[in-house]
């Protein structure tokens, strides 16, 4: 029998790490259908034979199952609509009453829950003790301790999961409410039953006694019931002088404040624990942004200037410069293979996607650190520490950790968005993360600061500057305008407890960002790298289509000659620039390689030493940094692309964004040029004039009057976007 | 009665009531800030606070703390 069970828990109770215990390497990832939360799906250890085998789903960490937040939306479709046939309920020992308040109303659904209480061992540590036989018989579920971090207790749970399943029992909820919220409970149930699912009717009575929209829109019940039942509900509360939501909750805590001195023992006095005492350090007001500096710059210095650069080097240099290429080129020769088979083979494929896979030890190395951080809870922190910041020009804390992530790859950054709950944050993050350089872009800083401006230790510095001005510049424009008009999300997030990351959880989080990176040099990457090879060697040459001898005939000069005049206001009209620039939505580190073959000098090094010469002769210092600049802030590679279009999950958003960056970067190139050649030449033309009509024009967008809202609700955009 | 966002650090509060529109009132409920409950600041920042509820760290804004009457 095939049996599905679903596990859910609040945020931080250690619900992935359980789920990865429980299912080792058996997982499936996707979407929610029709939204952008993750779906994790898994085969039960010892339970994978076909057809017997159980299916573990891991629902997004919730606190409860009212329709508040997309992650409880889902959550509770998916219990209403597919019944798994168990639940496993993860409980966090150390904070059971926040814990159990989400079992409440899970034990309501009619499904058979076994409670897994977590983190037994720092309970013991503790000095507190909880007697899990009297935790069963008050929640009237079964209950395993476990440590999911140590994997203890993961075998017995499963097995009691699985039996639990697979033997149907339902499971009745332990706990009643005051006399009068019963009685309105039962007359409700009484009144819709037949049209819901018998074991299901308490958690709709008591949904409907909380006026739950989403499930009073679900059940179509007429006008006559609904009436009856706001009778029964408005007789409750005028009995209890509350609101029927407040009652429900007030029982909800009242009935787990019961269980825990019935099973808890606590230690009388309460020290400041080790989290409270690292918080008052670290969330310092004055000490919290030094820190995070330091921090930050001991991963940066570590990720991207030493390791990072040892090890880039050396898959670059030495593993596919001087070990893969020549060996595949001699075996190839070897063979007698044809030579524009063995080009495209060398020259394209295998330099191409090299060229791409070089990153990857360097971000495998701040993968590490970003899931050290995550896993030990200081992540939680930087967005509570920079919350305030970037709250000033309409971003959320959250959106500094894709940025963070942007840095090294924009298409793990973009895809770190999806812990910004609130829906007009999200958006707004999508749309700026790619303004960061990310690490394929610093060949290009290299090569434009080298060529032109004789390696002046400032142009590097001053492409994150502008990176990072257009995200301010465009959070600021972009929340005054309707689009992203309304009410800012509140702050409110919980903050795991500072403990140790484990190295397998750690290497897991490490190398699912770092797959998904290599994944796309080996699909897009490779095919587009094959269609540029193909189309700077093929053309028309002597009335006759075929490879061309020279680079000017071929396929790729005539699609650059056709656009080159778009980009001539921004100083680099040449064909070749265009093509560069092209070449650089596979890929941004292309740019340099594609000029280093349109300059006729084949393979040149990450940084295009060779070309510096010509580069130099082609171009001036401004329509170089005009170039830089465009192909920092246009539109990303289309992996990134790609990434966008999947966490938009829209496509008026996808080209939206998009045609945004492109634009801004056409903007900002355009002024940059023109008012540089006026200052530096003395030159003044028509587009001279459009670049200042432009600057007051953005200078306008930047500054017009814009009231912050007092008023604080969550969008009905979030909650609305899944019906029930 | 004054709001949270007042209080000072280390002190422990009993929370008096909770404002704001329905539905951050519901979450802040489900994240444990009931009237009754107690709620201590661990740290400020520019207004905004981690406090202790319920046993576990919350990290909330200025202007949701101000909603919370303690």
């Amino acid at each position: 029998m095939k049996i599905k069970i679903a596990l859910a828990g609040n945020p931080n109770s250690g619900k992935t790490t359980l789920f990865n215990a429980l299912t080792g390497s058996n997982q499936f990832v996707g979407n929610w259908p029709g939204v952008t939360v993750e779906k994790k799906e898994g085969k039960i250890k010892g339970y994978t034979a076909k057809g017997d085998e159980a299916i573990l789903v891991d629902l997004p960490g919730i606190y409860s199952l009212s329709p508040y937040t997309l992650e409880e939306v889902v959550s509770r479709n998916f219990l209403l609509g597919e019944k798994p046939d168990a639940i496993i309920n993860i409980i966090d020992g150390t904070n059971l009453e926040r814990n159990l308040y989400l079992t409440t109303q899970l034990t309501e659904l009619g499904i058979p829950v076994i409670i897994a209480v977590n983190m037994m061992d720092l309970v013991k540590k503790n000095g507190e003790e909880l007697n899990v036989e009297r935790l069963a018989k008050d929640t009237g579920c079964k209950v395993v301790e476990i440590s999911a971090l140590k994997g203890e207790g993961i075998d017995q749970l499963a097995q009691r999961a699985v039996s639990m399943a697979r033997s149907g029992k339902k499971s009745q909820p332990a706990h009643s409410f005051e006399g009068c919220v019963e009685h309105a409970i039962a007359h409700i149930e009484e009144a819709i039953s037949g049209k819901v699912d018998q074991s299901m009717e308490r958690w709709y009575a008591v949904k409907l006694f909380e006026r739950d929209e989403k499930v009073r829109e679900s059940l179509k019940l007429d006008k006559a019931l609904l009436d009856h039942i706001e009778a029964d509900i408005v007789n409750c509360e005028n009995e209890m002088d509350d609101d029927a939501e407040s009652i429900i909750t007030g029982e909800r805590y009242n009935y787990i404040g019961s269980i825990i001195e019935d099973c808890y023992k606590k230690r009388v006095k309460k020290q400041m624990s080790a989290s409270d005492k690292i918080d008052r350090i670290v969330t310092n007001r004055f000490l919290a942004l030094p820190i995070f500096a330091v921090v930050m710059f001991i991963v940066y210095y570590v990720s991207v200037t030493t390791v990072g650069t040892l090890l880039t080097d050396w898959t670059n240099d030495t593993l596919f410069g001087e070990w893969i290429i020549p060996s595949a080129q001699s075996a190839l020769e070897s063979i007698d293979c044809a030579p524009w088979l063995t080009g495209l083979l060398v020259d394209g494929i295998i330099s191409g996607v090299g060229a791409v896979l070089g990153f990857v030890p360097q971000m495998l190395v701040l993968f590490i650190f970003l899931a050290f951080l995550e896993g030990c809870g200081y992540m939680a922190r930087i967005a509570f520490i920079m919350d305030r910041i970037f709250r000033k020009f309409g971003l959320s804390g959250k959106s500094f950790i894709p940025m963070l992530i942007g840095t090294g790859c924009g298409v793990p950054g973009v895809m770190a968005s999806r812990t910004i709950e609130n829906d007009r944050d999200r958006k707004m993050t999508i749309m700026t993360t790619t303004f960061i350089p990310c690490g394929a872009k610093l060949p290009i800083i290299a090569l434009i600061a080298g060529a032109l401006f004789d390696g002046a230790a400032w142009v590097a510095p001053s492409a994150y500057f502008v990176g990072i001005a257009a995200i301010i510049c465009s959070g600021i424009i972009l929340k005054k305008t309707k689009m992203f008009a309304g009410d800012p999300a509140p702050f409110v997030m919980e903050l795991p407890a500072y403990h140790l990351p484990t190295v397998g959880n750690v290497l897991r989080s490490m190398w699912e960002r770092g797959w998904s990176f290599i994944k796309k040099a080996g699909t897009i990457i490779l095919l587009s790298t094959i269609f540029v090879w193909f189309a700077q060697g093929f053309g028309f040459e002597n009335g006759s289509f075929g490879m061309v001898e020279d680079m000017e005939n071929s396929i790729l000069a005539a699609i650059g000659s056709a656009i080159a005049w778009i980009f001539a206001p921004l100083g680099w009209g040449e064909w070749k620039s265009a093509v560069a620039a092209i070449t650089g939505l596979v890929a941004k580190e292309n740019v340099v390689g594609t000029f280093g073959i349109l300059y006729g000098f084949g393979e040149v090094a990450e940084d295009g030493a060779e070309i510096w010469g010509t580069l130099a002769g082609s171009m001036t210092a401004v329509a170089a940094y005009s170039f830089l600049v465009f192909n920092l802030l246009c539109a990303p590679c289309f992996a990134a692309m790609g990434a966008i279009r999947r966490e938009m999950n829209n496509a008026k958003w996808f080209w939206f964004a998009i045609g945004y960056q492109t634009l801004l970067a056409y903007v900002v190139s355009l002024c940059v040029y023109q008012i540089g050649t006026l200052l530096t030449a003395g030159t003044f033309g028509i587009w001279t004039a459009a670049a200042f009509v432009l600057v007051i024009g953005f200078l306008y967008l930047l500054f017009r009057p814009y009231r912050e809202s007092q008023n604080l609700t969550v969008p009905k955009s979030i909650a609305g976007k899944v019906r029930a | 009665m004054m709001p949270l966002s007042m209080s000072e650090t280390g002190r422990m509060n009993q929370i008096r009531k909770v404002g704001g529109k329905d539905e951050t009132r519901r979450f802040l409920e489900s994240l444990g800030f009931v009237v009754g409950g107690y709620v201590t600041v661990v740290s400020e920042m520019n207004g905004n606070l981690i406090v202790n509820v319920k046993e576990s760290r919350v990290a909330i804004s200025k202007e949701m703390a101000n909603k919370i009457m303690v």
